[in-house]
C-alpha cells in the first residue's frame, strides 16, 4: 500500500468562547492516500468542517489545536508557523468553500486573483502567469477564458464563481484539494456540472481530494472512501460502497433512513433520528450518539466505545460491536459472535 | 368537500420593474412569474420545484397577496382575490398561511414562544386572553412541544424545534391553505425527516392543503401529490409524482432528475450533466424559454411558445416534442 500523503492522528480543537469551551473535535484520526477521495460527511456541529480548518490553520481567533498531529508528506502541519503554512496553503493545498462570492475580493477582476495567487507562489513573468491563468479558466471550462479574466466577480453566476475558485485553487497543482460543502450553494443542475469537474480534475491532475459535505448523496456520487462524524468525532469509516451497502453504526444507518429513497416509488414514512446533536460544551461522557440512539445500553452513555474494525478498512465506533454485545439486525448480526 | 379547486390561477403575471443606468433612467423588467396557470385540489399537496430565480417563491408570496399580482386572477375558493381591496381580503388571508426557510430570521428574538403563537390569533381577533392561552397550550403539543417551552424565546431552541414554532404559528388560525416554502432546507438531514413526518401528519389530522416549495427533489416526491417545475417564471410541466419521476415529458425535467445526486454508489451515472446556466429573467428566449439549454431545440422552439398541453391523465407539459423526449426516457429505463 502507497505511503499516506496526509495522516491526521488524535486531532482536538476547541473553541474557548464567554459561554465555556466548546469541544468542537474530540479526537479525529484518518488517514489520506495520494489520488484519492475522502468524503467527510456529519451535520452542523459535527466537527467535519472545523477538523480541515484545523489542518489549514485557518481557525478562527478563538479556536485552538489543543492536541493530535497531521503529517503531510512527512511535516507536521499542525506545528507549522504561519508563513510556513501560508507557502503551503494555495501551493500544495488548494482550498474551495460553500460561498465564493465571500472567497473572492470584489473590488478586484478574477483575473488578478488568479494571477496574484500564481506570483504568489511560482517565479515566473506576469506574462507567464497570465497564461496560465487564461489555461486553467479553459481547464475548469470557463468560456471565452481571455475574455472573462477581466471580468469582476459579481459579473459571475454562482457556479461560474465556484469554478473560478477552483481554478484558483487549482493553480499550484497542489496535491491536496480540501473541498468544504463545494456545490451546497448552487442550483442542483449546476451542482451536478461542478461535482462532475472536480472529478474529471482530480483523476486527471491525480490529486487527493478532502469532501466534506452533509449531502449523502454527493458522497454517493464522488467519494472513494467516507468519515462519517458526529460529536466531534468519526463514528464510522469505510469505503463508500460499503458503508451505504453495510452501514455498520447506529448514526450512520440513521441517517440513511432519514432521507427518502428516490427510486422507491412507494410512499414509505421517513425514520427520523429522535431528538437533536448534542451541546459541544458538554459533550456525553460516553457515545455522542447514545442519547438519541434506540439500541443504546447501560454502558454507552458513560464509556466511550473503542473503533471496532468490522471489516478491514471499515471501522465503526460502537459498543454494539463488542464480541459480547447483544445482535442487532442489520448493525452486527453477521458478525461473529 | 366541494369540487371548487381551493386555488385557481388563470394566466397570472408578476413583473418587477426595475431601474438600473445612471440615475436609474433605465427601466428594465424582471419576468418572475409569467404567466401560471395553476390548481391546488383540497386536501392535496402540490410541490413546486425549480432552481433559483425560477419564480417559485414569487408565485408564493403573491398568491398570499404579499405582492400585488401585475395581471391574471386569483381565486380562492372560487372567489378571485387578485385586484381584491385589503377590507375584503382580510378572511382569505386568514385562510392562507406560510411557514418560511429560515426559522432563525422569521421568529421575533424578543418574543416569547406564548406570544409569538398567540400573535395570529389576537391580530385576527379570537377569543380573549385566557381561551387563547388554552388554545396556545393545545397547539404547542400538536407541534410536539412541552407547555413549559410557552414562556422561553426562540434562541433557546433548535433549528428543528423553532421550525415547530413557525409551523404552530401557521396553524393557529385553522387555514385551508399552507405554503411552505424551503421549510427544511436549513434543518440538518436527522431533524428534516422529523419535520417532514410532523407536516405529514397535522395534514391528516387537520385537512391542510400545502403548497410545497422546494429545491430538494427527493423531499418532494416524497411529500407530493402532484408535482410543478417551475422554468424562468412558467410552470413547464405537471404531473401526479410518480408520472412525472418516471416518465418526464419536459426535457428540463428530465435533466433536473439526471442532476440529483442519489445516496447509491451502485447508481452513479455518467451521462453528461446539462449544459449552461438559467438565462436572466430579464431577457427571457424567444419560443421555448428552455430552448438556449435544450438538446432537442429546434428552429420551431426558437420561434412558436409550446403551451401547456395535457399528455395524458393529469400530465402536462409544454415541449413541442414532449411524446418524443418521454418516449426516449422509457426506453432508457
Amino acid at each position: 500500500m502507497t505511503a499516506p500523503l496526509l495522516s491526521v492522528s488524535d486531532l482536538r480543537t476547541s473553541f474557548f468562547t464567554s459561554r465555556g469551551e466548546v469541544q468542537a473535535v474530540r479526537g479525529v484520526s484518518f488517514e489520506l492516500r495520494p489520488g484519492e477521495i475522502l468524503g467527510i460527511v456529519g451535520e452542523s456541529g459535527s466537527g467535519k468542517s472545523i477538523t480541515c480548518m484545523s489542518l489549514l490553520g485557518l481557525l478562527k481567533s478563538n479556536g485552538r489545536v489543543i492536541g493530535g498531529s497531521a503529517l503531510f508528506e512527512g511535516q507536521d502541519l499542525l506545528t507549522l508557523d504561519d508563513r510556513d503554512l501560508r507557502r503551503l496553503r494555495g501551493d500544495e493545498i488548494g482550498m474551495i468553500f460553500q460561498d465564493p462570492m465571500t472567497s473572492l475580493n470584489p473590488t478586484l477582476t478574477v483575473g488578478e486573483q488568479v494571477i496574484e495567487t500564481i506570483l504568489r507562489h511560482r517565479r515566473i513573468s506576469r506574462a507567464a502567469a497570465r497564461q496560465r491563468a487564461i489555461e486553467l479558466f479553459e481547464l475548469v471550462r470557463i468560456p471565452s477564458a481571455a475574455k472573462r479574466l477581466r471580468s469582476y466577480p459579481h459579473e459571475f453566476s454562482g457556479g461560474m464563481r465556484q469554478r473560478v475558485m477552483i481554478a484558483i485553487a487549482l493553480s499550484c497543482d497542489p496535491k491536496l484539494l480540501i473541498a468544504d460543502e463545494p456545490t451546497t450553494a448552487l442550483d442542483v443542475t449546476i451542482q451536478r456540472q461542478v461535482l462532475a469537474l472536480l472529478k474529471e480534475l482530480q483523476s486527471r491532475l491525480g490529486m487527493a481530494v478532502i469532501l466534506i459535505t452533509h449531502d449523502l448523496g454527493v458522497i454517493a456520487e464522488t467519494a472513494d472512501r467516507v468519515l462519517v462524524m458526529y460529536g466531534g468525532m468519526v463514528m464510522e469509516e469505510a469505503p463508500v460502497r460499503r458503508i451505504f451497502a453495510r452501514p455498520s453504526h447506529p448514526y450512520t444507518r440513521g441517517l440513511l433512513a432519514s432521507i427518502p429513497d428516490l427510486r422507491d416509488g412507494a410512499h414509505q414514512r421517513l425514520t427520523p433520528i429522535p431528538g437533536s446533536p448534542p451541546d459541544m460544551r458538554h459533550p456525553p461522557a460516553g457515545c455522542p450518539f447514545a442519547p438519541r440512539c434506540t439500541h443504546a445500553m447501560a454502558q454507552c452513555a458513560n464509556v466511550l466505545p473503542p473503533v471496532y474494525d468490522v471489516e478491514p478498512g471499515h471501522g465503526s465506533r460502537c459498543w454494539l460491536h463488542h464480541p459480547e454485545a447483544p445482535r442487532v439486525e442489520g448493525v452486527n448480526d453477521r458478525e461473529l459472535a | 368537500m366541494s369540487d371548487t379547486p381551493l386555488i385557481e390561477l388563470r394566466n397570472l403575471v408578476k413583473h418587477f420593474t426595475l431601474s438600473n443606468g445612471l440615475f436609474g433612467r433605465n427601466k428594465v423588467v424582471l419576468k418572475a412569474v409569467d404567466g401560471v396557470d395553476l390548481l391546488i385540489r383540497r386536501g392535496e399537496t402540490l410541490g413546486l420545484v425549480g432552481e433559483s430565480g425560477c419564480g417559485k417563491s414569487t408565485l408564493a408570496r403573491t398568491l398570499i397577496r404579499l405582492f400585488q399580482p401585475t395581471s391574471g386572477q386569483m381565486l380562492f375558493d372560487g372567489v378571485d382575490i387578485a385586484e381584491m381591496g385589503e377590507h375584503a381580503l382580510a378572511p382569505y388571508r386568514r385562510r392562507m398561511q406560510m411557514i418560511f426557510q429560515d426559522p432563525y430570521a422569521s421568529l421575533n428574538g424578543r418574543m416569547t414562544v406564548r406570544a409569538l403563537i398567540a400573535e395570529p390569533l389576537e391580530i385576527a381577533g379570537i377569543g380573549d386572553e385566557a381561551s387563547r392561552r388554552v388554545r396556545v397550550d393545545q397547539l404547542l403539543d400538536t407541534v410536539g412541544l412541552n407547555p413549559d417551552h410557552a414562556t422561553r424565546f426562540p434562541h433557546e431552541f433548535s433549528g428543528g424545534q423553532r421550525q415547530r414554532i413557525g409551523i404552530a404559528r401557521a396553524i393557529a388560525l385553522n387555514p385551508d391553505l399552507v405554503i411552505c416554502d424551503e421549510p427544511i432546507s436549513a434543518l440538518d438531514v436527522s431533524i428534516q425527516a422529523q419535520v417532514v413526518n410532523m407536516l405529514e401528519d397535522l395534514q391528516a389530522e387537520l385537512g391542510l392543503t400545502y403548497l410545497f416549495i422546494t429545491h430538494d427533489l427527493s423531499m418532494v416526491r416524497h411529500i407530493s401529490n402532484r408535482i410543478g417545475v417551475m422554468y424562468l417564471g412558467k410552470i413547464v410541466e405537471i404531473a401526479p409524482n410518480d408520472a412525472l419521476y418516471k416518465a418526464p415529458a419536459h426535457p428540463y425535467t428530465q435533466a433536473l432528475l439526471a442532476s440529483i445526486p442519489v445516496a447509491d454508489p451502485e447508481a452513479r451515472r455518467d451521462s453528461a450533466p446539462m449544459r449552461g446556466e438559467v438565462p436572466t429573467p430579464i431577457d427571457i428566449p424567444s419560443g421555448c424559454r428552455f430552448r438556449t439549454r435544450c438538446p432537442f431545440a429546434t428552429d420551431l422552439c426558437a420561434s412558436v411558445e409550446p403551451p401547456l398541453r395535457e399528455l395524458d391523465g393529469g400530465h402536462f407539459a409544454a415541449c413541442h416534442y414532449a411524446e418524443k423526449v418521454m418516449g426516449r426516457q422509457m426506453e432508457a429505463a
